[in-house]
């Protein structure tokens, strides 16, 4: 159904979105392209729906050249992009309706077909409201709607549950698995969620910088892996080779991956080759601050194959709109010098020694949406909660106004320390010690 | 193409609709310059040899062309809207034809202006401006704003996607419109103006529509200055279309 063999594309920039990538897609199936933001999944997606160009390579979609005959591609394809492209100040109805216009269907035709959507969606109730009162997960399902309305036999799918609530996201991965089992609809979807790829595809095609690394079935993928993977987190490792080596010994290893300061063991048997391990590691002088295993996940096979985890890897690369513009016009110079000065923000926790940690957090000023969103990363125990907040109730009746308690270190984690500035301490103040009625963030109550 | 453009036309309008404030939000401007200038140059008419009996008299056109600039010269700040929305993708993986995305927002923006500009004219009479009231020539009047509209409606969607930002999309806005108003007789008659800028305005199209405008509204209308005005402001639309169009089919990654 779909066919793409050796497909180069470089932006204008001069980035390279895709790089010698081949791909088939037989008719009927689900295929996912699992890769990070900016590993080309989307670059892929737009020239196969004709919206790019490319530098080299055939490209064939419903048996048409992408290329020489895009009316016949279009004609014979749904797309739905990232963003939504349903209008919001049109209604349901009125954007399926213009939708059918533009593939030229009959009037007759359309309002059957629309009957048939609405109702295979659910949103016959809705379909007269603007879309600008729909949920998230309603404007998704109209955009799938429309995208089907010329009853195409392939569909593209680009990060379909990007942005949803996970019930939202359950119900959507339903609706597209009977939309393939059904009506045998092709549907190449592209993601960076596991968990999508895993439960959704029949196969799954893993694209890093460009080109496909693997593909194949996910229950596939994950048993070649076999056995179990024990994650070592080390502080500050000076000497990641002899590590490696020392530890490749052990013959239950079976393969190992470095993730900046993190290695990854495939190992045969996880719970026995622990304490060995960790052994090895002390008769070796290194420090393990945290050791983790699990059965292989879809993760394990993403770094297996490309080095780095897939949250890891995540950069927006593509398109960067002043890039066209840096540069021009004197700014160049300045921003440089600007970029240097910032602090490297990418550095990702488990990197910072403690001291480095303590230091950015006195220095940093924490805004309301950072504290909230580390109230959610936090995992709080109950007795930490519950010390915390024995801690807090002293302090109000002792001292209304200072605040001075520091809630409890959480032992193996160096970024919760807790800044040590006021402006934080109102926060804390507006957002927990007032507010009788919240949850706390591990769920129980005051 | 026809059928696409009438689709998409329908859809612009329907939005209009669906957000009418809007468009009276860009009537207020002409409407205070008509105030404004209308009373600070009241006087500009005593001068000897000043080419109307009152001052309004004279700015109607020009107020009128100035309607169509500050209504369509953003145009295209709606298309960035659009793109990043992802309704031009939509449009684009559809056989839409692609002219027929560019004409219809183009014909939606001028077809606005020239609503908004009979608007600024009846409260013109209602200030007291006298012009003609022949419908036919209202009507050509109206001919020549629909063609600034989508001349300039199609500069604005041709940048926008040179561009690709709005900041520099509406620096642009400005840098055309504002001079080029000020380089025409819009607020000052061609007699009181310096030599360099009257010399400015051979090649300002939009001195072109505001002289076709005025001929055609004078109490004593002149059919050929009015042809003139006119056939310069209909080739200028038709190559800044033309330019839009072309601008759009190239627009692909």
């Amino acid at each position: 159904m779909i066919s793409i063999k050796n497909l180069n594309k470089t932006y204008a920039s001069g980035a390279l979105a895709v790089n010698q990538l081949s791909l088939n897609v037989s008719a009927g199936e689900i295929l996912a392209l699992l890769g990070p933001n900016g590993a080309g999944k989307s670059s892929t997606i737009r020239v196969l729906t004709t919206l790019s160009g490319f530098d080299e390579g055939e490209v064939t979609v419903a048996g048409f050249n992408v290329d020489s005959e895009q009316e016949k591609v279009r004609q014979s394809i749904g797309y739905v992009a990232q963003e939504t492209g349903v209008d919001y100040f049109l209604t349901g109805r009125e954007n399926l309706t213009l939708q059918g216009h533009l593939y030229r269907m009959t009037k007759k035709d359309i309002t059957s077909r629309i009957d048939e959507l609405a109702n295979y969606f659910e949103l016959t109730d809705v379909l007269d409201n603007l879309v600008s009162n729909y949920s998230g997960g309603m404007r998704r399902k109209l955009d799938i709607a429309t995208a089907l309305i010329h009853r195409p036999k392939t569909l593209f799918l680009d990060e379909p549950t990007l942005g949803l609530d996970t019930p939202s996201r359950q119900s959507l991965w339903q609706y597209i698995r009977k939309l393939n089992d059904e009506f045998s609809l092709t549907i190449l979807l592209t993601t960076h969620y596991l968990e999508e790829a895993d439960k959704l595809a029949n196969r799954v095609a893993i694209i890093h910088k460009g080109q496909i690394k693997i593909i194949d079935k996910p229950e596939k993928l994950k048993d070649e892996i076999r056995g179990d993977v024990v994650s070592l987190q080390f502080s500050k490792p000076e000497n990641k080779n002899q590590i490696a080596e020392a530890l490749g010994r052990n013959d239950f290893v079976k393969d190992q991956k470095w993730e900046q300061d993190k290695l990854h063991l495939y190992v045969s048997n996880g719970a026995t080759s622990i304490p060995r391990l960790i052994e090895s590691c002390s008769e070796l002088n290194c420090n393990v601050e945290n050791v983790s295993y699990s059965r292989p996940t879809l993760d394990d096979v993403f770094i297996q194959y490309t080095g780095s985890s897939i949250d890891a890897s995540e950069s927006d690369s593509e398109n960067k709109w002043w890039e066209k513009w840096a540069g021009k016009g004197g700014g160049g110079k300045w921003a440089q010098k600007w970029q240097e000065d910032q602090p490297d923000e990418s550095t990702t926790d488990s990197q910072w020694t403690t001291e480095e940690a303590e230091q950015w957090h006195k220095n940093k000023q924490w805004s309301k949406d950072e504290t909230a969103q580390w109230q959610d990363n936090k995992q709080w125990s109950k007795e930490e909660s519950a010390a915390w907040h024995e801690d807090q109730n002293q302090d109000q009746n002792e001292n209304q106004n200072q605040n001075t308690s520091n809630p409890p270190e959480q032992a193996n984690s160096k970024t919760n320390s807790w800044p040590e500035n006021n402006e934080w301490k109102e926060n804390s103040n507006q957002q927990w010690d007032n507010s009788d009625n919240k949850k706390w963030p591990d769920g129980s109550d005051k | 193409m026809l059928a696409d453009t009438w689709y998409l036309f329908n859809k612009y309008v329907k939005i209009s609709m669906r957000m009418p404030l809007w468009s009276l939000f860009s009537l207020i401007q002409p409407l205070i310059w008509l105030f404004i200038f209308g009373s600070l140059f009241e006087y500009f008419a005593d001068l000897p040899g000043f080419p109307a009996e009152t001052y309004i008299d004279y700015f109607v056109p020009g107020v009128l062309i100035m309607t169509v600039l500050f209504g369509s010269s953003w145009a295209g700040v709606s298309l960035l809207r659009e793109i990043s929305a992802g309704t031009v993708d939509k449009m684009l993986v559809s056989p839409a034809s692609r002219s027929a995305i560019v004409l219809s927002r183009v014909l939606h923006s001028a077809v606005q202006v020239v609503i908004q500009a009979s608007i600024v004219l009846v409260a013109a009479w209602m200030m007291g401006a006298t012009t003609s009231y022949n419908p036919i020539y209202i009507l050509l009047a109206m001919s020549v704003i629909l063609l600034l509209g989508i001349a300039f409606a199609a500069l604005s969607n041709g940048l926008a996607i040179m561009l690709q930002r709005e900041e520099p999309l509406v620096i642009m806005g400005n840098l055309m419109t504002m001079p080029l108003m000020f380089f025409s007789s819009a607020m000052v008659p061609e007699k009181f103006m310096p030599e360099w800028i009257h010399a400015i305005g051979i090649v300002n199209p939009i001195e072109y529509a505001v002289t076709a405008v005025r001929s055609i509204l004078a109490a004593e209308p002149d059919l050929n200055g009015f042809a003139t005005g006119f056939g310069v402001t209909f080739l200028f639309s038709a190559a800044t279309l033309y330019w839009a169009i072309s601008a759009f089919k190239t627009y692909r990654d």
